[in-house]
């Protein structure tokens, strides 16, 4: 337990650390950068142009830091970070951090509807076109991969809104509800997903297909079901869980985007309205959030490895 | 170095590059691309803002094989300058990202030590975040900038051709072949030119034709979601966002954009190998 | 795994494994028609170097052949032509009747499961034993083999190549089949390892097992005993008892492969090194350490020009640290080592166990000649004289080292050392992956270039017979 903390648990705290202090220093000087009397936009947009005046301004400014030094305030700005302290929503005046928690729960909806899509989808055509290696569902399989991960995820999902919510109107096309609105978003991102890693899984098969350890499984006496089960499995799950951790980027990025597109309510969708409004405190949040969640999913594909993996454990 | 002549500088062989059918394809397909995107200013002319609003959404004419959008500007023009923008992006991107990547990385792995330390953590601390929320945050500093792009996908990029650049330099390091280069008598230079580099490049290139697919399918997606360029630029995304409400009026004006990305995308994914690394 | 194959002994006047005409055919006839017998209680060895087919040959035996090869002929094992059977009747004969013995062990066994395991499923799943009998019984197997009882929990990458070895071998004999096929089972092992694997084998055979060994190891087949088979590029050279075929060849093939072996290379007339000739390299006191592991303690040495040292000792006893530690290449942890005064730093050099793995493989040799000759302002004119006195051929100046044999590329190394008028030579073990036709010739060549051009020689090898046949003196680490 203790070496797993050290081999897993450590370095991605340390992450969500780094996580942390990229996110609070590219705020910080998104603070700084923003042009013109930016203490009066925030108010003008906080409390309406007509309600603007000198106070709000300067209590805005105060809010931001912005009539500190700037190291100071960069100190302070990252103090707040660290306490938790996100600040306001710059247009609804709510508490960031309620707000992030919210959406944020979404989010990890979203994303593990798309990893259940993806895990049913992609290993299952991958074991199948390995085991026939060079036969007609290998050959379609590559090109059906090829083409699907030459498709972002936004555009699998126009694609599935115009054919699926539109012209057949099997499922509803945005919005949030129950798990039929779940269903869309989590295609849009799985299918790219699954491309990946049905071809992973492929190849991982043929490896130990041709492996020598296999063969000496069969020949010692054990049958092709019975040495698969054995000696396949875990061999071919080891590089197909390890690359899924490679393609928890896709997916996060895919979630910004892909939320936008069909108005879920979750952390992307809020981080694309912030960046827009440039409404400082909101990007922080729902950028550290992103973030965070990047990092804990990762952690728990670093989990699942290490219970695969005897020398991860090991060594 | 006539002795050389049978390979070009860095043992890379033309046949090699060429290889498998798929990368051909590619090759194929991204040309076709290039000589649309450059030859269509040249042969057709136009601007990509000049609206007119009696010829909306037309069907393609021969005037306007491609027909118009919903302002009645011409998609031949605005498909041509965008395409022009994200694979000029996305190479630029690849190009800014693979020298800085490569030097420090073989630097980094044949010396080692504090310097070494020092990169490993910049890396570690920007990859951190999935490398679009860079990006989107950088464009949030500099809203609408080209420059936001450029700079956050590049910042993003050579960070990878570091971390596998090291790594290969690392074990090519440690081997014999440079150790008996070594006591020969050969110094550094010489076991980058003839050991490191013929190793690394090809999976550099490879990398960078991967990297330049995920830089296009990037700048698509931000145009998508209004962050990056400002209309009236013509970018494949943020035309796929303006066009998406008439996709009932025209369904092929709208295809456009989409075809244009999955094509770019796909052509430098067969260039880079049919099968993820 | 004794005590199953004395359960099925069978008549020993008649053969376990009868072959008769087996040819082994992909778009032409890769291993001409054979015929023999294989008795229980008498091993039975085939002997060749790399690429004469015998690997083949044993896989169309035991039923494996890779996709594309097809054998013809007919193999009849107890009675029955087993060519004949469906795929699924043949499966069915593995570990039951047949066991291989797989090359290289490290890379037969599952990366992610520990060795007990590995031997246990084979009682449980090809004998049917239950679950905890099949531990215990697994357990006893690998304590019988002579392994540490927590090797049993171990992962193969944490098992060395010899325990390796004979946690394979027991795995392949749970089965309890009486016939044993066993594919180079000496590869990469030392030779005090292989000892240990012959004895395994024989004890096998001693009990009334049957024994089909495939090896290019002379030493294996005569510590074997029984009846031998010499092939070569898939053709049958000569065959009869051990004995007789290794004392007294008579085909050329095998008069030049058992000539090859270092037991018995002609004794060479080893002119004794000059009393003048002065010392090049001299160690005191020193203490290799790698991987904070100390592998050597209070080391002395001097060597004296055109004299030639052998070095011996068991894999990972450190000879390699040394020589890096003799050529500066790895600090001393104690000690010091002095080379001659007025000598360039380039004329000490070293030759290297893998050839391929010392030349960068995308340059032809003429390239990466023409880099030494560059750099050193050497006179290019040296190297055609150089090349024919190696024996290699001027085309060869185009091909890269992917595409040269491993004994060519040897010769490369040592011509690329000469060039540069070597005073001292570490000679890491630079025969053991080549066919014993090429050792001679390599080892041969290289002790005749270091005599002749007074060059200091330090020879490691594992293999005693070698070093007391070429070397002035030894050294065992």
């Amino acid at each position: 337990m203790g070496k797993m903390i050290r081999a897993v648990v450590v370095p991605r705290a340390l992450q969500a650390v780094m996580v942390a202090w990229t996110v609070g220093t590219l705020t910080f000087v998104l603070t700084r950068a923003l042009p013109g009397d930016m203490a009066y936009r925030i108010a003008a947009g906080r409390y309406g142009y007509d309600n603007v005046d000198a106070a709000a301004a300067a209590a805005v400014r105060q809010e931001l830091g912005l009539d500190q030094p700037p190291l100071l305030a960069y100190a302070s700005w990252l103090w707040d970070l660290l306490t938790l302290n996100l600040g306001r929503d710059m247009v609804s005046n709510e508490p960031v951090w309620s707000e992030v928690t919210h959406q944020v729960g979404h989010s990890l909806v979203l994303a593990l509807v798309a990893i259940a899509f993806a895990v049913l989808l992609g290993p299952a055509l991958g074991v199948a076109a390995g085991l026939r290696r060079r036969g007609a569902l290998d050959h379609a399989s590559l090109a059906l991969s090829t083409a699907l991960r030459s498709v972002p995820p936004f555009i699998l999902g126009i694609g599935l809104i115009l054919v699926v919510a539109v012209e057949l109107r099997w499922l509803p096309a945005a919005g949030h509800g129950g798990f039929a609105h779940a269903v869309l978003p989590g295609l849009a991102l799985a299918l790219g997903l699954a491309a990946v890693s049905s071809r992973v899984t492929r190849n991982a098969v043929v490896a130990v297909a041709r492996s020598p350890f296999f063969a000496f499984a069969r020949t010692k006496g054990l049958g092709e079901a019975l040495a698969f089960r054995r000696h396949g499995v875990r061999n071919v799950a080891v590089p197909v869980v390890s690359y899924f951790g490679v393609q928890l980027i896709y997916l996060i990025e895919g979630v910004v985007v892909v939320e936008s597109l069909f108005a879920w309510p979750g952390i992307g969708h809020a981080l694309v309205h912030a960046i827009v409004a440039r409404n400082v405190p909101m990007i922080q949040g729902t950028a550290l959030v992103m973030g965070l969640m990047f990092v804990a999913l990762n952690a728990v594909v670093d989990g699942i490895c290490w219970g695969l993996d005897p020398r991860r454990r090991a060594s | 170095m006539t002795a050389i002549a049978s390979t070009d500088g860095f043992g890379l062989r033309l046949g090699a590059l060429l290889g498998t059918p798929g990368r051909r394809l590619g090759f194929a397909l991204l040309a076709a691309i290039v000589a649309f995107a450059w030859l269509v200013p040249l042969l057709h002319g136009g601007d990509i803002a000049s609206q007119n609003l009696m010829r909306t959404l037309a069907a393609p004419t021969a005037a306007e094989p491609f027909g118009t959008d919903h302002l009645g500007r011409s998609m031949i023009v605005r498909l041509a300058a965008a395409v022009r923008l994200s694979l000029g992006l996305a190479l630029l991107s690849v190009a800014t990202a693979v020298v800085p990547g490569v030097a420090v990385g073989i630097l980094g792995g044949w010396y080692g030590g504090a310097v070494d330390r020092v990169f490993v953590t910049i890396a570690d601390s920007v990859l951190a975040l999935p490398g679009l929320l860079l990006v989107l945050i950088l464009s949030a500093i500099a809203p609408g900038n080209f420059w936001a792009l450029y700079v956050g996908i590049s910042l993003v990029m050579w960070i990878e051709y570091y971390r596998v650049v090291r790594a290969y330099t690392q074990t090519i390091a440690r081997s014999p072949e440079i150790q008996s280069s070594r006591l020969l008598g050969f110094g550094m230079g010489y076991c980058v030119r003839r050991h490191i580099l013929p190793e690394v490049l090809p999976v550099v290139a490879t990398m960078g034709a991967f990297g330049a697919a995920g830089a296009i399918m990037a700048i698509s997606a931000l145009g998508f979601v209004n962050i990056g360029v400002r209309p009236p630029t013509a970018e494949l995304g943020l035309m796929m966002t303006e066009l998406f409400p008439y996709f009932d009026e025209a369904p092929l004006i709208m295809l456009q954009p989409i075809g244009v990305v999955f094509l770019l995308v796909l052509s430098l994914n067969l260039i880079a190998g049919s099968d993820p690394k | 795994m004794t005590a199953s194959a004395t359960q099925r002994r069978a008549d020993p006047a008649s053969p376990a494994i009868r072959v008769r005409d087996l040819s082994v055919a992909a778009a032409g006839e890769i291993v001409r028609p054979m015929s023999f017998d294989v008795h229980p209680g008498e091993p039975f060895t085939i002997l060749g170097s790399s690429g004469s087919g015998k690997s083949l040959l044993s896989q169309a035996i035991m039923g494996n052949l890779p996709e594309g090869l097809t054998a013809s002929g007919r193999v009849e094992i107890d009675g029955v032509d087993v060519l004949a059977l469906p795929r699924k009747a043949r499966e069915a004969m593995w570990g039951r009747t047949l066991s291989l013995l797989p090359q290289e062990p490290w890379h037969a066994l599952d990366p992610t499961m520990t060795a007990l395991p590995q031997v246990a499923e084979t009682h449980r799943h090809v004998r049917g034993l239950a679950e905890a009998e099949s531990a215990s019984r697994a357990r006893d197997d690998l304590a019988a083999l002579g392994l540490p009882p927590e090797a049993a929990d171990k992962l193969p990458m944490q098992l060395s190549g010899g325990m390796a070895q004979r946690v394979v071998f027991a795995a392949a004999q749970a089965g309890g089949a009486p016939i044993v096929i066993v594919d180079e089972p000496t590869k990469g092992l030392d030779a005090s390892r292989r000892d240990d694997v012959v004895a395994l084998l024989k004890r096998a055979v001693e009990a009334g097992g049957v024994l089909l060994t495939i090896t290019h190891d002379i030493a294996v087949a005569r510590q074997l005993g029984g009846y031998v088979m010499v092939m070569r590029a898939g053709e049958l050279q000569e065959e009869g008892p051990a004995a007789t075929v290794l004392a007294n060849p008579r085909s050329a093939y095998a008069r030049q492969l058992i000539a090859a072996d270092p037991e018995n290379w002609p004794v060479a007339a080893r002119p004794p090194v000059a009393a003048d000739a002065p010392e090049v390299l001299r160690a005191e006191g020193v203490a290799v350490i790698r991987g904070g592991r100390h592998l050597v303690t209070g080391f002395d040495l001097a060597v004296r020009a055109g004299e030639i040292v052998g070095v011996t000792g068991d894999s990972g006893c450190g000879k390699s640290s040394l020589g890096d530690t003799l050529l500066g290449l790895l600090k001393p942890g104690a000690g010091r080592v002095t080379r001659a005064p007025g000598l360039a730093p380039h004329r000490f050099l070293k030759l290297y166990q893998d050839p391929p793995t010392a030349f960068s493989r995308h340059w032809p040799m003429r390239v990466l000649l023409d880099d030494v000759v560059r750099l050193h302002r050497l006179d290019p004119g040296r190297i055609p004289p150089l090349m024919e006195r190696l024996r290699l051929a001027p085309e060869l100046l185009e091909r890269d080292s992917r595409s040269i044999s491993g004994g060519e590329l040897q010769r490369f190394s040592i011509l690329r050392a000469l060039l540069l008028d070597p005073v001292f030579i570490f000679a890491d073990e630079p025969s053991s992956r080549l066919d014993p036709i090429i050792q001679q010739e390599i080892v041969a060549l290289l002790a005749e270039m270091a005599r002749e051009r007074r060059c200091a020689l330090l020879l490691v090898s594992h293999d005693m017979a070698l070093v007391d046949h070429v070397c002035d003196r030894r050294i065992a680490l």
